[in-house]
Formats: C-alpha cells, sequence, structure tokens
C-alpha cells in the first residue's frame, strides 16, 4: 500500500482564477484535492489508480513513437490543418506555436470566445483594468453584470472579499446587475453590503447607467427592466466610490462584446473624477497564457494562421468553428481536462487528457499528461499578468502536449 | 573552437584602442566563445574583415522588448504588426511589427544593427515571471530587466510606518532575488501608488494621500538600499512629472536630492522641459546638461524622439492616463496591477510639423550634444517610447554630421527652430565616441566586466562595420556579428539564431524578511510568496541566469 503524501499550497490551472493555496492528498497514483478547493478543481485533479490509455492510431493500440510518426505523416500532407484546443501550459503553448510553424495551420483555443468578445471593445477604444489584489485591496462598489459567476469560479468572491482588505473598509458594496447571487456567493459575500437587481437587457441597463454616471438622464423610465430612479441611485454610489470595479463574463453573455464595451465606457468616465477598472472574467485552462505566447512570437493573438513563413490574424475567419470550414486536419490539443474534439469531418489528430470520451475516433489519438498533476508547468491568470508555477503531484507516466508535439514534429 | 578575424580595425575605447584613428589593423582571437590574446595557432575558421571597423556588441541598457505592458501595445496596436510583415527569407514566420515587434523580430533587427545585449527597464514583479518566459524567445540578445519598486503598497507602508533601512535592503535584494531582476527601476516614485488614491500628479516633495510618502524618501530610501546591497547599476530612474512643462525644476531638484549619490536618470529628454515662450513649452535641456556636467555621480539616457508611428508604454500610469487624449490612433490601456504598479499604453505619432514633438527631437539631441562626458549619457529612444530602435542608425548620424543634422532642423515646425539652440551647437559626435554610447560606457554602468570591450576574457560578442562616410548607412548595417563567437549575421543577414542568456544581480541580504513576505503575499496579495518567486531552472528554458553576486557594503 502507498503511503497518503499531503501536499500543501498546490497552484491550479484550470479555470484562471489562480488559486494557489489547495491542499491535495496523493496515494502512489491516486489524487485527490481536500481543502480549500472549488468543485471543479476537486473534479479535475481526481485521479483513480487506473492504467493510462496506450496511444491510438486509427482506433489500434500503438506505441507513442508510432503514434507520432503517424500524426507526422498526416500534417506533413496537410493544406491546412487547425490547431486546435490548445488547453496547454506555456511549454505546450510554444510547442503548438512551433507546430504550426512547422506545418502551417491555424490557432485558435477552444474557450476564445469570451476573449475575443472583450476585444472588441479593448482593441477599438482600449480600457482601463484592473487586477485580482487590487480588487481584493481597494474595491470599494463591484458591479457584477450578468449570471452569477460563482458556478465557473467557485471561490471567486472568497477571493476577492478577503476579511481585512487594506484599503477597501467595511461594509463592501457588491451589485449583481443580472442574475441573483446564488447560496456559495452569498455566503463568500457575507461581510459586503449585497444588493441584486434582476434585468431583462443587461446592456441597456449598463449603457443607461453609463449616461447617468457621466450626469446624463437618458429618456425612458425603465431600462432593461430597471427603474431609471434605482439606476440613477447606482449611478451615484459609483460616482461616489474610491474605487469601482465592474466585472462580467462575456462567454456567458450573448451580447458579450456590447456588455464589453458599456462597461468600458462607464469605466472611463468614472475615471475622470475617481479611480475605477473593469476586471473581465476567463482565463480557463491557460487560454491568457497561450494567448500571450502568441502575441509576443506572432505579435496576434489567438485566432491567427501560421502559412507560408507568415502569419496573419482574423478573429472571424480563423475562430474554430469557421475555420473547420476550411481545415482538412484538425490537430486537437487537450491537456488540462477531458474536452472532446468539435465534429468534423477532416482528419483528427488528438493529444488529449487520457479520459477524453470521443464521439468519433480520432485517427490518432496520443494521451497526453496533466499540467499540475503529472508534470510541472507554468499557466497565467485571467488578469495577464499573473503567472503560476504549476508542480506535478505524481510522477508521469505520459508525456507532456510539448513533448508528444516534439516527437510529432521529428516524425 | 578557435576563430581569427583577420585584418579589421579595432574601436575599443574601454581598452584605449582605435584603429580607425590610427589607421592599424589586427587580428581579433576568439576561443570557445570568449575573446583571447593573439597566437600562432590554427583556427577553425577564419574571416577577413578587410579593414572594416571592428566593435563589441552593442549594449542597450533601456529598451523595452518584453513584459505584460508590450503585449498590451501588440494587441492595441495591430495596424503596426500587419503594416510590417515578415520579412523575406528568414528563420520562420514569426517575426514582424516596428513599433512593438516579436519576440523573433526584436532579436533580429538589434542583431542586424550589431547589438548583442539588450536590458528590459520595467519589470513589474507581479509580471516578471511572464517577462522571463517572454525574453527566452527572443534570439541572438543576452537580456536582463529592472525590477520597477517604490511604488508598491508594501514598499510605501514600510517608508510609512518609519522601517529602518536594514528592512528596506532586506526587502529589496528579496524581490531582486525572486523576481530574477539585475537592477531597480523607480518610475514616478510613489505616483503610480498615488494614482490608484486618485491623485493625478506627484512633485518630488509631495506626500502619498494615504502614506503620506514623498517621491524624494522613496527616490533616497532605494538609492541608499541599492548602494549597501553592492548592485553593480545605480537607480535607474524616471522621474515625477513626465511629460509636464516645467518638470525641469523636478529633475534640477531631483539631481541635488541625490546628495552625490549615483544615479541614473532615464529618458532624460521626457523631463526636461521648460515653460517659458508663448506656447508655454521650452527646452531646458542646456539647464539640465550643465546640472549633470557638474554632477559626476549622474549617468544619463536620452530617450530621443525620432517621427513616425509609435506605441508608448510605460508603467507610469498617471501620466499615460493624463495623455491618453493625445493617443493617435485614438485609443489607449490603462491598467493598476496587484499592490505593485500599473502600466498605461498610448499609440502615438510624432509630428516634425507639430511644436511640440518638433521641440522634444531638438531637446533630445541638445542633451545628447551637451552633455560632455560620454561616459555618463547613453544612446536610447526609449523604446518604442520615443521611436523605435531601429531608427538608432538615423539617431547616429543626427550626432555624427551637423550638416545633416541642421538639414533636418530646417524642414521642422518654424516656431519650434526659434526655440532650439541646436543650429549653434558644432559639435559631431566621433565614431569612438559613439562606440563609448553604445558600448563601453554600457557595460561599465551596469558593472558587466565582460562585455563592451574586445579585450582577452571578454565574451566575443562583436559587431563589425564596413566605414562609410554615411553614417546613418554605415549602422543600418553590419557586415558580421558575432555572438558568443557564433556568426550570426553576416552581409547585414541573420543567418543563425543563438540563444542568449539573462543576466541577474544576486545581492546578500536578511533573509528573514521572508517569513514577512509569506505574510503579506498570503493576507494581502493573496497569492503565495513562493509562487511569486521565480526559480532559476524557469529561465531561458531552463538553461537558468547568469548571475552577477554583489558586494554588498556594510549597512
Amino acid at each position: 500500500m502507498a503511503e497518503v503524501q499531503t501536499i500543501h499550497d498546490v497552484a491550479c490551472g484550470f479555470c484562471g482564477l489562480g488559486c494557489d493555496d489547495l491542499t491535495v492528498e496523493v496515494e502512489g497514483r491516486q489524487v485527490r484535492a481536500t481543502a480549500p478547493v472549488c468543485p471543479e478543481a476537486a473534479r479535475l485533479l481526481r485521479r483513480l489508480d487506473t492504467a493510462d490509455p496506450m496511444a491510438r492510431v486509427a482506433g489500434e493500440v500503438n506505441s507513442q513513437a508510432d503514434a507520432a510518426k503517424a500524426a507526422h505523416h498526416i500534417l506533413a500532407a496537410a493544406r491546412a490543418p487547425l490547431i486546435g484546443g490548445l488547453g496547454v501550459d506555456m511549454a505546450g503553448a510554444g510547442a503548438a506555436v512551433d507546430l504550426a510553424i512547422r506545418f502551417g495551420g491555424v490557432l485558435d483555443h477552444y474557450a476564445s470566445e469570451g476573449l475575443f468578445r472583450n476585444y472588441a471593445a479593448a482593441q477599438r477604444t482600449g480600457w482601463l483594468s484592473t487586477t485580482l489584489a487590487e480588487v481584493r485591496n481597494r474595491c470599494d462598489v463591484l458591479l457584477v453584470v450578468g449570471d452569477d459567476p460563482s458556478a465557473t469560479w467557485g471561490r471567486l468572491f472568497e477571493r476577492l472579499f478577503p476579511a481585512t482588505p487594506l484599503f477597501a473598509g467595511a461594509n463592501r458594496r457588491v451589485i449583481f446587475l443580472g442574475g441573483a447571487p446564488g447560496e456559495k456567493a452569498s455566503a463568500q459575500l457575507a461581510g459586503a453590503n449585497v444588493v441584486h437587481h434582476a434585468t431583462t437587457d443587461a446592456v441597456a441597463a449598463l449603457e443607461a447607467l453609463g449616461s447617468l454616471t457621466a450626469g446624463r438622464r437618458p429618456p425612458g423610465g425603465s431600462f432593461g427592466g430597471i427603474d431609471a430612479d434605482t439606476l440613477a441611485g447606482l449611478a451615484e454610489e459609483l460616482r461616489n466610490a474610491h474605487y469601482a470595479v465592474v466585472t462580467w463574463n462575456a462567454a456567458d453573455l450573448g451580447d458579450g462584446d456590447l456588455v464589453a464595451e458599456r462597461a468600458t465606457a462607464l469605466v472611463d468616465t468614472l475615471n475622470v473624477t475617481t479611480r475605477a477598472g473593469v476586471f473581465p472574467l476567463g482565463g480557463r485552462d491557460n487560454i491568457i497564457g497561450v494567448n500571450q505566447l502568441l502575441l509576443w512570437r506572432l505579435g496576434y493573438p489567438l485566432r491567427t494562421a501560421v502559412r507560408g513563413q507568415t502569419s496573419s490574424h482574423d478573429g472571424t475567419l480563423f475562430a474554430t468553428e469557421a475555420a473547420l470550414a476550411d481545415a482538412d486536419v484538425l490537430v486537437w490539443i487537450s491537456a488540462f481536462r477531458p474536452e472532446p474534439p468539435p465534429d468534423f469531418g477532416g482528419k483528427i489528430i488528438a493529444l488529449a487528457h487520457p479520459e477524453t470520451v470521443f464521439d468519433k475516433e480520432p485517427d490518432v489519438f496520443i494521451p497526453v499528461g496533466t499540467p499540475g498533476v503529472d508534470h510541472a508547468g507554468t499557466v497565467f491568470r485571467m488578469d495577464s499578468i499573473v503567472s503560476l508555477p504549476l508542480g506535478a503531484l505524481r510522477v508521469a507516466t505520459l508525456p507532456s502536449v510539448a513533448e508528444a508535439v516534439r516527437r510529432i514534429a521529428e516524425g | 573552437m578557435r576563430l581569427r578575424l583577420k585584418g579589421g580595425r579595432v574601436l575599443d575605447p574601454a581598452n584605449g584602442e582605435n584603429g580607425v584613428a590610427s589607421g592599424t589593423v589586427r587580428d581579433i582571437e576568439i576561443e570557445d566563445g570568449r575573446i583571447v590574446a593573439a597566437t600562432d595557432r590554427k583556427a577553425d575558421a577564419e574571416y577577413d574583415l578587410g579593414g572594416a571597423v571592428v566593435m563589441a556588441g552593442g549594449i542597450d541598457l533601456h529598451s523595452h522588448i518584453a513584459g505584460g505592458k508590450m503585449n498590451l501595445a501588440r494587441l492595441l496596436m495591430q495596424e503596426d504588426r500587419r503594416a510590417f510583415p515578415e520579412m523575406p527569407g528568414n528563420f520562420c514566420g514569426c517575426g514582424g511589427g516596428r513599433a512593438v515587434p516579436t519576440a523573433h523580430a526584436t532579436g533580429c533587427r538589434y542583431a542586424e544593427l550589431g547589438y548583442t545585449t539588450v536590458f528590459e527597464p520595467a519589470m513589474v514583479g507581479a509580471n516578471a515571471r511572464g517577462a522571463h518566459l517572454e525574453m527566452a524567445d527572443i534570439p541572438n540578445l543576452d537580456t536582463g530587466a529592472y525590477l520597477v519598486l517604490g511604488n508598491d503598497d508594501y514598499f510605501q507602508r514600510l517608508l510609512a510606518a518609519g522601517a529602518g533601512q536594514e528592512q528596506v535592503n532586506a526587502y529589496v535584494g528579496w524581490m531582486i532575488e525572486a523576481t530574477q531582476a539585475f537592477a531597480i527601476k523607480i518610475v514616478n516614485p510613489g505616483g503610480i501608488n498615488a494614482f490608484k488614491f486618485n491623485a493625478r500628479k506627484m512633485d518630488l516633495d509631495e506626500a502619498n494621500p494615504h502614506y503620506a510618502v514623498t517621491p524624494r524618501k522613496v527616490l533616497t530610501t532605494l538609492i541608499r538600499a541599492v548602494t549597501e546591497l553592492g548592485l553593480p547599476h545605480p537607480i535607474h530612474l524616471h522621474g515625477c512629472n513626465l511629460g509636464v512643462p516645467g518638470n525641469d525644476e523636478t529633475t534640477l531638484a531631483t539631481i541635488l536630492a541625490t546628495e552625490g549619490r549615483r544615479l541614473h536618470l532615464t529618458h532624460l529628454q521626457f523631463h526636461s522641459y521648460g515653460t517659458e515662450g508663448d506656447k508655454r513649452f521650452s527646452s531646458s535641456a542646456a539647464r539640465i546638461a550643465e546640472m549633470v556636467n557638474a554632477n559626476p555621480n549622474i549617468s544619463v539616457d536620452v530617450g530621443q524622439v525620432m517621427f513616425g508611428q509609435t506605441i508608448t508604454a510605460s508603467a507610469d500610469y498617471m501620466s499615460q492616463y493624463r495623455n491618453r487624449g493625445l493617443a493617435s490612433p485614438k485609443k489607449s490601456i490603462g491598467m493598476d496591477i496587484e499592490l505593485d504598479a500599473a502600466c498605461g499604453v498610448v499609440p502615438f505619432e510624432y509630428k516634425d510639423k507639430s511644436f511640440v514633438n518638433a521641440l522634444q527631437w531638438a531637446i533630445g539631441l541638445e542633451l545628447f550634444l551637451l552633455v560632455e562626458d560620454p561616459w555618463r549619457i547613453f544612446l536610447t529612444t526609449d523604446h518604442p517610447n520615443g521611436g523605435p530602435f531601429t531608427t538608432y542608425p538615423h539617431l547616429i548620424r543626427l550626432l555624427m554630421d551637423r550638416d545633416f543634422r541642421n538639414a533636418q532642423l530646417a524642414t521642422l515646425n518654424k516656431a519650434a527652430q526659434a526655440h532650439t539652440l541646436l543650429a549653434q551647437i558644432k559639435r559631431e559626435y566621433s565614431l569612438e565616441e559613439v562606440a563609448i554610447l553604445t558600448r563601453a560606457a554600457p557595460a561599465r554602468i551596469l558593472g558587466l566586466k565582460d562585455k563592451g570591450h574586445l579585450g582577452p576574457g571578454a565574451v566575443a560578442d562583436i559587431a563589425v562595420h564596413t566605414e562609410d562616410a554615411d553614417r546613418e548607412a554605415m549602422f543600418s548595417t553590419t557586415r558580421m556579428v558575432f555572438k558568443n563567437g557564433r556568426l550570426i549575421v553576416k552581409d547585414g543577414v541573420v543567418v543563425e539564431l543563438a540563444q542568449g542568456t539573462t543576466h541577474v544581480a544576486r545581492p546578500e541580504f536578511d533573509r528573514s524578511v521572508d517569513k514577512d513576505m509569506q505574510r503579506w503575499f498570503d493576507e494581502a496579495v493573496g497569492l503565495k510568496s513562493k509562487h511569486f518567486r521565480i526559480a532559476d531552472g524557469e529561465l531561458r528554458h531552463g538553461a537558468g541566469p547568469t548571475i552577477l553576486k554583489c558586494e554588498g557594503v556594510a549597512s
């Protein structure tokens, strides 16, 4: 029987919030997180003492080396590969870019929709933003737009509302504009002054709030179902705040691009007289880190194509769904979770989590280890500034994405 | 591996050699990446230099090449990337951009100009890991980074609580080690912090609205800290009131505040503005240069403005927010960062017909020409803030060729011409002085003993230029560039990619501070201090840093 090893201060790379105080028990091959941990991290860190799946080529069990050779052949003959998923640590991201440079290909992350909704605002006008530790200590009025984000970021409000913030003082205000805070959020916000305003149209409400904050009263009695006087009261609160913060999850909002734009405008107005920042939520499976790496290596964010020694970016054409229409090979990379590849008629090379359930057997399946479980790695937090070193919790029996890609490149 | 570079005119001011003036040629011998004394042993390879000018590889001590703000700039200025696509014949598809080139293009363009070492001057601690990952992807260059300190709440709290110098020194030492930094940079001392409390300006003796700490206190405390820790590079200061007319008084007061201790004033051009004339904007370069000349403890780099489109990226969010109305194109990004610092990214087009921009150009050149000691002034454009580093050859010609300079001046905004004494300045830089500005002097001020010269023991980072009376043409290309003794540029074209190293400084400090750092990170930052710390193996794809051990003085 293997001894139970308790590891403290484990960093977690799944949701983008970057918690690094987890306690994890490791018993031989088994891994289980104890506390503090959110349900999603507990689920994704859990490992049983089961044998790793073998690599497969056309459904037949194969060695990792032969699978890499088969993948190399497919890529060498590919006309337009899409390198998607991209749930990888920084070393894996670098390897994916190398692969695109070697064989050509479009690069996109499976969770990039929210990021590009935000970029619609960020690239047109820019924005004034802030990071976790600033929100945690300075924010005295937090405006949460959309649904309660606790379902995705289980410890968000715990992290943002510590017992003794440096500057924000007692009675911090949290305004939910959209969905009501759930039980978990309410518990984590027990020390804060929470108010909820349901709305049928967050964009309209946010836009009116922006106008009111700027001192203009837009015509109309209610906006998105919220009474104009109520919104005027909220505008007053925001104006009187020392450090107001607006947060939203663009991936979860159909009109996330408009929410991002209105939030940006509101924060711009506030900064004329007081301080404020946007704090956009996101960051799943190191999407921010992968995007950072693309920016410094290619000069473009995700949704970039590398072809014939040049790269080009198009946020619409090179989004996974659109790019798949033109692709003949999909390299699907997902190391953090068993995220299956999208429906695709061409050849699929999957560098994937061992528990991935495929609708259709990929042409090549190479199971890979998980950063922060099987091997060390680096991931970025959602704010794009802070990155975390993930450690290995057990001895790796599967290659990392970086290793697997290197083998494919070598053929 | 032994190489011999035959028949070059060696220009090596650090060792007092000027083959250009004397007309003598000699060989340079390299063994395993280092320069060695000449032998008669057979070389593995020989290169005929045919009398070309041989210098040590260029060292840029202030150029924004990595870190989150550069990625924000890339994100915001996709126009720049699209306008400057990959150059043909490169090794891969990952080069492009001019104001904010990719990591790959940065390494290649610098190498083509004969530069082999570049320092990122504004690494924010919270973003240090990302900055190091990015630097590892820059080919051909050795790098290093200055840690932005002085606006962080931990430090401000220390000062507000009246902490002793020893406590400050321990903190600074811990931060340098944790972030794998080479030196300490102060950006708008205390001003970035004050902006988070809604202050909009911060003078040298103005109290922080929350901590009541003054920029002067921040500056003098950190000057003492780096002195006592024995860091080779003095405090690298981006002073108060950047870009504000009348900041000349602040700059002069800042020099006096050092009381004779070493201080580096960076992008001095942006801090040399008076308020004379009907436009209330004038050059104070002469006053400031005079003060620099009289104070041998002061070194400066210029941050020359070059006309054209660029993008400015700075930790000085207070100043960048103030200037965002001048953005061109009209968009900008600002960010408060982690109880640590901030950043502001504002695209900018410097126009030769603009009074202010033309005068900024002239002020930079006045500083270059009026500061007398070439060992205390460095050639920078504060890339990309005053202009991209690829404009250096043009800048060198402006310094070396008075007729050219005056011809350029004559095309600028007329009112600006009337407000500068540039046309009267006769000085022309010599080749030797350019070599000092771009090689010997930066190596000296950075404490890099095996760089910036061509004596035995030096790293074999070497640039070979064919002499040309048109100095812009001469410095626009290189005949050969060697990195660690490997030929990486031939006839102006990158022929091989070398992996550089990252320089870090390692001072001794009182390690009992670690306990307090753990508490601070747990409670305030919400991150474990051990995860903030960057391990050696995280640098340069596992190769680790090149460590410069510091000899501290007794405190």
